[in-house]
């Protein structure tokens, strides 16, 4: 909860993903997805947009773009700084 | 089982062929949006529907290698995955197939398409699959695309890490097609596919650690594999400069795009536009081609009326019937086709997933997902394959409600239906009203799924997680050939199915209005009666004492005239149970052949003409009113009254649940909905 996730970031916002749900309180959050979808460990992401009430968000990862809810968004954590792009 | 898929086949767009057991599968296996089914249609010479958004095949298809590569052997098309644990009904079916096709059983070579501009995330799946034991192919796609990047990848060096053939294909040019097929040949005639069989496994579930080293491996050969274009940059530059900035940024042009298409403000006053575009301008496009194909009936119809004896039975089954039938639902095939095309370049632009992702909050409101949204869209043309494409949403009770409401969505088969009411209704000095109230139409079966959806989960919850997880394709500048080929076999397939059922129900429908009291006998009391007149009368009694008549009045009318109308509807409306559209031709029918028309007017006219001089029962007042026109128009938003719909939701639900509740709310909804409509509106003194 006190680390920063991907949600945390603005539009154009990049950074690289620490860890992928490791404080999720749900079991079946389904960060394995994530994780094979590419979100892991070590990887650059970039928020490219967000959809009004900023859910879902759009955001950069292996050459792709992905687009998540914020609370799918929210598991994948980051170091907390998080740089303009 | 086999009627279902045949059911189904009449909506498909490609040409499905057996594979006989003797002969080597080739499967094509890839994550989705990677360009397998443009790959598959190169290699078999078919048509089946390709799309840039993930998820645009859902159900297995199976060809034969094209004569010209010269090697016999089937090939099999897949839902595209992500990796080899299945997260939705459409992955399901890819990796039981390719584990454990019922009729083909292992497949004798797979064939892995990657495309190569996000080659790290694609080499998951094929490492999977290599892993696996299946003896393994990459087909590099999109090389085009990583080419404008400045970069290419280096295949060989691929191929020597992996230890698998690796071949740069492009299938729309068709360069290295025939190289893969060599290499498959290779495989095929190499190994035993009994023997192959023993070391194929399926992989268990992966751990969090599992995918980290996997994806610690397609790295590592990322960074092998990956070049530029241009020779001349030594490979340290390349790692040091290109690898943190341009390897893995997605395409340029459409992070631009993004800006705007997923802009939190501009993004839904985009989205609101252009579907209200697309679902107006249907009327309006297509009004002159319509005209067209009208006075082109017409003039048949004429021409063959000159030709045949007048006044004789079949004269005016042939022409009133069966050629004004046929051609009243024709005419409506140049909207169809707009739409087709129309959806067609949504797709194919890469908007619509972008469109999923805006609308995700919105639908999670009524108990569905963002993924319900194609599935949707895809309605408004037909709701068979749209039930299908439900498959790509993983949680299973926000499918079945997808499914659930997909018959509500304003099919192209009821567009003749509105067409004709419509035009009942609007002025004809007016026609754009008409493109206003149609677009209101389709507005308007949206916001009734919802309110239906919303009901339903307001009743029914649910704890399985509900997730939405999209990929985005690049934005692609749409490629008309395939969309004009796509529309055209859809068009075909409502032509096809439309001729045979409107002739066969125009003539049970002639027999029924014929049929049995064939020449009554009338009294001419007076002799100042002309022989038209007699004829008119002989006419009329013939009709009341008819079967259709007589069941018309004694079942339909008792349960149709609070809603207004009489039983002539009442067989028109059960008609259009062998197809929506059927309804048109039913009503040129039963009321040319019951009212006084001008054969001289064009098709449309000349039901309109009829539908106005149509009385009811009693004889003192119009049958159609503004009312009982707009209580139609309800009916048929909400009936369920397409049986191939039926049987599909069975299908894909696995139960008829859903099918029946289908069948008796939406026909209960329909009818009631008339009755107040009908009621309401007579009691505000519109007529
Ligand atoms: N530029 C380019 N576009 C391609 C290439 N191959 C396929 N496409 C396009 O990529 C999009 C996706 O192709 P499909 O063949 O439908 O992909 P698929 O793998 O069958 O996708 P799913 O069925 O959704 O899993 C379409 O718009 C194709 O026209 C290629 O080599 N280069
Ligand atoms: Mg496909």
């Amino acid at each position: 909860m006190n680390s920063k996730s991907v949600a945390d970031l603005n539009i154009g916002e990049s950074a690289v993903i620490t860890s992928v749900g490791d404080d999720c309180i749900d079991v079946h959050c389904h960060c394995l997805r994530l994780m094979e979808l590419g979100f892991t460990p070590g990887q650059e992401v970039t928020v490219v947009a967000k959809s009004p009430f900023k859910n879902p968000l759009a955001i950069s990862v292996r050459g792709t773009i992905i687009a998540l809810r914020k609370g799918e968004a929210e598991c994948i954590k980051i170091n907390s700084n998080g740089s303009g792009d | 089982m086999a009627q279902a898929t045949k059911a189904q086949n009449c909506h498909e767009t490609g040409t499905l062929t057996e594979i006989t057991n003797e002969k080597p599968v080739i499967a094509l296996i890839g994550m989705p949006n990677s360009g397998k089914t443009t790959l598959f249609n190169s290699l078999t010479g078919s048509n089946f529907k390709t799309s840039n958004y993930p998820g645009a095949t859902v159900e297995y298809s199976t060809g034969n290698l094209a004569g010209k590569y010269d090697f016999e052997s089937g090939v099999l098309d897949s839902p595209g995955i992500v990796s080899l644990n299945p997260s939705s009904p459409d992955e399901e079916i890819a990796i039981d197939g390719l584990f454990n096709h019922p009729r083909f059983g292992l497949p004798n070579v797979v064939i892995i398409t990657a495309d190569s501009t996000q080659i790290s995330r694609q080499l998951f799946l094929v490492k999977q699959v290599i892993d696996s034991g299946f003896k393994t192919i990459i087909a590099l796609t999109m090389n085009d695309l990583l080419g404008r990047k400045g970069l290419e990848i280096d295949s060989e060096k691929l191929s020597e890490v992996l230890g698998i053939p690796v071949v740069k294909i492009n299938s729309k040019k068709g360069t290295g097609l025939r190289e893969l097929i060599e290499e498959s040949k290779k495989i095929i005639l190499l190994y035993n596919i009994e023997h192959l069989s023993s070391k194929i496994y399926k992989p268990s579930h992966p751990t969090e650690e599992a995918i980290a080293k996997l994806y610690d491996f397609t790295e590592e050969t990322e960074q092998k594999v990956l070049i530029h274009n241009d020779k001349q940059v030594s490979i340290d530059v390349i790692n040091k400069k290109v690898f943190r900035t341009l390897q893995r940024k997605p395409d340029e042009n459409s992070m631009k795009l993004d800006k705007f298409f997923l802009h939190p403000f501009w993004g839904i006053i985009i989205f609101i536009i252009s579907m209200g575009i697309i679902f107006t301008s249907i009327f309006w496009i297509a009004q002159p081609l319509m005209d067209l194909v009208d006075s082109a009936f017409s003039s048949l119809s004429s021409a063959v009326s000159n030709f045949l004896p007048g006044n004789t039975w079949y004269s005016d089954l042939i022409t009133n019937g069966v050629i004004n039938g046929f051609g009243s639902v024709m005419v409506f095939v140049p909207q169809i086709v707009i739409l087709f095309i129309l959806l067609g370049l949504l797709e194919d632009t890469g908007y619509l997933a972008r469109a999923a992702m805006l609308i995700d909050r919105p639908l999670t409101k009524f108990g569905l997902n963002g993924r319900s949204f194609i599935p949707m869209l895809s309605g408004y043309a037909c709701a068979i394959p749209a039930i299908m494409a439900a498959r790509t949403i993983s949680n299973r009770y926000e499918r079945f409600l997808t499914i659930m409401i997909i018959p509500l969505m304003s099919c192209s088969a009821r567009l003749p239906v509105y067409a004709l009411l419509l035009a009942f209704l609007v002025p004809p000095s007016t026609p754009w009203i008409a493109g206003i109230g149609l677009g209101a139409l389709y507005l308007f079966s949206l916001i009734s799924g919802a309110v239906v959806a919303g009901i339903i989960s307001k009743f029914k919850k649910t704890d399985e997680k509900s997730t939405f997880m999209l990929e985005l394709p690049p934005y692609r500048t749409p490629v008309f050939r395939h969309i004009f080929k796509n529309t055209y076999y859809k068009s075909a397939v409502y032509v096809k199915q439309a001729g045979p059922t409107i002739i066969i129900i125009s003539l049970l429908l002639w027999a029924l209005t014929y049929f049995p009291n064939t020449s009554p006998q009338i009294e001419t009391g007076s002799s100042n009666v002309t022989e038209q007149q007699i004829n008119r009368i002989i006419e009329s009694e013939r009709l009341n004492t008819s079967y259709a008549a007589t069941i018309g009045k004694y079942v339909f009318e008792p349960v149709l005239k609070p809603l207004g109308w009489d039983w002539r509807v009442g067989v028109s409306l059960i008609s259009a149970f062998a197809a929506r559209e059927v309804f048109v031709s039913a009503m040129a029918i039963t009321f040319n052949i019951t009212e006084d028309s001008d054969n001289s007017d064009n098709l449309q006219k000349s039901i309109l003409t009829s539908m106005r001089n149509a009385k009811s029962t009693d004889g003192t007042q119009p049958l159609f009113t503004t009312a009982s026109t707009i209580a139609l128009i309800i009916y048929f938003m909400f009936a369920m009254q397409c049986l191939s719909t039926v049987a599909v939701a069975r299908k894909e639900t696995g139960s008829w649940k859903i099918p029946l509740m289908q069948i008796v709310v939406y026909t209960f909804m329909a009818y009631i909905l008339a009755f107040i409509t009908y009621n309401g509106l007579n009691l505000l003194g519109i007529r």
